[in-house]
């Protein structure tokens, strides 16, 4: 299956290889972002919905 | 030092109302279409009923007008909230709710009428295209507007959807909507064939991405928190999965032309992305499920929640099963299927359809400060709904396969099993009444959830502005620690993180786009194919005003099943001249691509005037009024004109003579029909449709 997308590629191959570089970059600096963030940081981003009024009405 | 200040309910509470409004006429009319496929009566017999024209008038009108309304009433509440800011101007917030109403309205009487610019999901004339944009560019200032005014610093990952989507959007629908108008309801696009059909579903995939996800994603990750009372699974996921999944999806588009004449590469490029996509999608629909563990006993007894996490299942099931379809393997079967519109279905009716009860059923007693009406009843709507999207989903898989599998058979002797497509139709009428079932069981419980919210609504009294206090941000803001990171400085700065989602979104468009517009050798040209001459031309707007791409392809993929049905697959050269291109995206008729010369004229005309006495069995509408109405020819002179501004080589002056050639040619189709025993005067519009008919693929057709 893999071997028809290589074949289908021919000649145009680069645009394949460098859109999965480029995308590999990118994944990777964020990913180096996320995995540095601080515990508390986390926490207070995450419970930001929560901090907002009227949670005892409605329900 | 805290500030009063008042959040804006009323906008919430219009966007909700138009949220139900428009979503009973779109699933109602979607309903009409259902059982047009089995009950060709249900086209009512006249020009703008049927399906050809109302079905695009379902599809946008569950999108743009029942999904759409839904996404502003989520943003305008969960904004406000998170930013702790009154949306930035009432009078913008206005512009917005009505001017939206307005092309909604304007769409739901153009379409009808015909006028259409063929390409799915946006078959909106110009004026409207325009309309759309002054629209969203004013949605656009109003959420800039109050980010800009925030007490809150940071911006919460949904919001960082909501601008993800404004801007996307925004460059896809006005690189899709570049057209050269020649009347105020007529304009060509100026792409042409394989570079529109390129355009279109680079559109038309990514508006499935930024329009009925990305927003819907922010709405997650702000109400179902809330719902829950516990903060999302995991805010790492989150950034991981947000920028992963802009990045690729815009990729993805070309999947929805594998096999055609669209260059290999391209097609293979949208394969290996469509693949890569499972994991971001996935990263949000596990966000979203383990937002709940722990909360599980709330589910059992929360229908808003149930709604949830069938919504979020439903999510799941559709972006594992897109990427499975953007295997040429699969592709090959499923195309052109039925199995095609129960994957989406699972989307629309799952994923928007029950997160925007979900999100109904929660905002409406808050603002109206009371507690909703009946939780009975929105049970009721919860399991009438989901029985709605099985009956639905179903038998159309099992449809699509079955007729997938009867068009690629044959017989031991080599000969196709089933060489008569009405044959492969005739299989799965039944499906199409099953579906219809599961329609009415969905509409139902829609219904139901409009009365329980009604009652709400009568019980309690709109808090249009609601009391909040919160601190101002300081003027000048001193970073401390971890703030100083990139992306915490990005969370920031909404115009930084706007350019950055800009520039993320476009590397996709720009590849795949730019050879197959600038490399010559990407579009190979045939000698032979040569510009339509005005009467076929003219045949060929009526063939879009009647939407009979809604049911006919015009593509003809490379498989022995398809050229022994259908003749000479298809070529990108032969499209040079096609504003748009008319490919399509489901057979519910046979391919039209080399019906020119199969059929005598007379055939054609006997047909359309009623199919059922050619084809028994047909679910083809009849389209008398093509024998009865004049063909207006006074529009041929600037359709020529606007046709060679686009690069179809008609030469200088032709013009002027293109309604003489006009003329000449309808007399000898009128003269072939006499002999025929068929009285026609040589002006009316089926000439011009036959024509154009007759014409289709015989540029390279083997004599």
């Amino acid at each position: 299956m893999f071997k028809q997308f290589l074949e289908n590629a021919e000649g145009n191959q680069g645009y394949l290889l460098s859109s999965l570089a480029i995308f590999l970059i990118f994944f990777i600096l964020v990913g180096i972002f996320v995995l540095t963030m601080k515990k508390d940081e986390i926490q207070y981003l995450s419970e930001l919905p929560l901090n907002d009024e009227d949670d005892e009405r409605g329900s | 030092m805290t500030e009063k200040f008042y959040y804006d309910n009323k906008t919430v509470r219009n966007f909700a109302i138009a949220t139900v409004v428009w979503g009973i006429v779109g699933m109602t009319v979607g309903l009409l279409v259902a059982f047009q496929l089995f009950k060709p009566a249900m086209n009512l017999g006249t020009q703008y009923t049927t399906f050809g024209r109302v079905r695009p008038l379902h599809t946008n009108a569950v999108i743009f007008a029942f999904v759409g309304n839904a996404i502003f009433m989520g943003v305008y509440y969960s904004l406000q909230r998170l930013l702790k800011a009154r949306m930035f101007s009432d009078v913008l917030s206005k512009i917005h709710f009505w001017g939206w109403q307005l092309i909604i309205v304007a769409t739901a009487i153009t379409l009808p009428l015909g006028f259409t610019t063929s390409h799915e999901y946006a078959e909106m004339e110009w004026p409207i295209d325009i309309a759309i944009t002054l629209i969203w560019v004013v949605f656009g200032i109003n959420m800039f507007g109050t980010i800009f005014k925030r007490r809150e610093k940071h911006m919460y990952v949904a919001i960082w959807f909501y601008i993800a989507t404004f801007i996307t959007v925004a460059v896809l629908h006005i690189v899709n909507s570049i057209e050269l108008p020649i009347s105020w309801f007529k304009s060509y696009y100026v792409y042409a064939g394989v570079q529109d059909a390129l355009v279109q579903w680079w559109y038309g995939h990514n508006a499935v991405a930024f329009f009925l996800t990305t927003p819907y994603l922010g709405m997650m990750y702000y109400f179902l928190p809330k719902m829950a009372n516990r903060p999302v699974y995991s805010y790492k996921l989150s950034i991981l999965h947000f920028w992963s999944l802009i990045f690729i999806y815009i990729w993805a588009g070309p999947h929805h032309l594998l096999y055609t004449s669209l260059p290999a590469w391209v097609q293979s490029l949208s394969t290996v992305f469509s693949v890569m996509l499972i994991a971001p999608s996935w990263g949000g629909m596990i966000n979203g499920l383990l937002t709940l563990r722990g909360a599980w006993d709330k589910v059992r007894q929360d229908p808003r929640l149930k709604f949830m996490v069938v919504g979020i299942t439903a999510y799941g099931m559709a972006t594992f099963e897109g990427p499975m379809l953007a295997l040429k393997q699969i592709n090959a079967i499923a195309h052109y299927t039925d199995w095609i519109v129960a994957h989406v279905h699972v989307g629309a009716l799952g994923w928007n359809g029950f997160l925007t009860f979900a999100i109904l059923y929660w905002i409406v007693p808050r603002i109206y400060n009371t507690t909703l009406y009946s939780v009975k009843l929105a049970s009721f709507h919860f399991w009438i709904g989901t029985l709605g999207i099985i009956f639905y989903a179903v038998p159309l898989y099992f449809a699509g396969f079955t007729q997938g599998l009867m068009w690629k058979e044959f017989t031991p002797e080599g000969l196709l099993k089933y060489p008569n497509f009405l044959e492969t139709l005739l299989q799965i009428i039944p499906m199409y009444m099953m579906r219809a079932l599961g329609g009415t069981l969905y509409l139902t419980g829609v219904i139901v959830m409009t009365y329980n919210l009604v009652k709400t609504m009568a019980a309690g009294k709109l808090v249009a502005d609601e009391a909040a206090e919160a601190t101002p941000l300081p003027a000048v803001y001193v970073a401390q620690g971890s703030d100083k990171k990139w992306h915490r400085i990005l969370e920031r700065k909404p115009l930084l993180f706007l350019g950055l989602s800009l520039v993320v979104i476009l590397i996709g468009g720009m590849v795949e786009m730019m050879p197959t517009f600038t490399v010559k050798s990407n579009i190979p040209t045939i000698s032979s194919v040569k510009p339509y001459t005005p009467l076929e031309l003219q045949g060929r707007d009526l063939y879009i005003r009647e939407g009979c791409v809604n049911c006919h392809s015009q593509m003809i993929r490379p498989f022995r099943s398809e050229t022994e049905r259908y003749g000479e697959y298809s070529k990108a050269g032969e499209f040079v001249y096609d504003h748009p291109f008319l490919w399509g995206s489901k057979r519910t008729g046979p391919d039209l691509q080399r019906e020119g010369g199969k059929y005598g004229n007379a055939w054609h005309y006997n047909h359309l005037f009623d199919p059922q006495a050619m084809s028994p069995g047909s679910i083809m509408p009849p389209y008398e009024w093509l024998i009865d109405q004049k063909l207006d020819t006074t529009t041929t002179r600037s359709k020529i004109t606007a046709m060679r501004s686009l690069g179809v080589p008609y030469e200088t002056g032709y013009e002027q003579m293109a309604n003489a050639a006009l003329e000449k040619q309808a007399e000898s189709i009128a003269l072939d029909l006499r002999q025929n025993n068929i009285k026609i005067k040589s002006d009316r519009e089926i000439i011009a449709i036959v024509a154009y008919l007759q014409r289709l693929g015989t540029d390279i057709k083997a004599k």
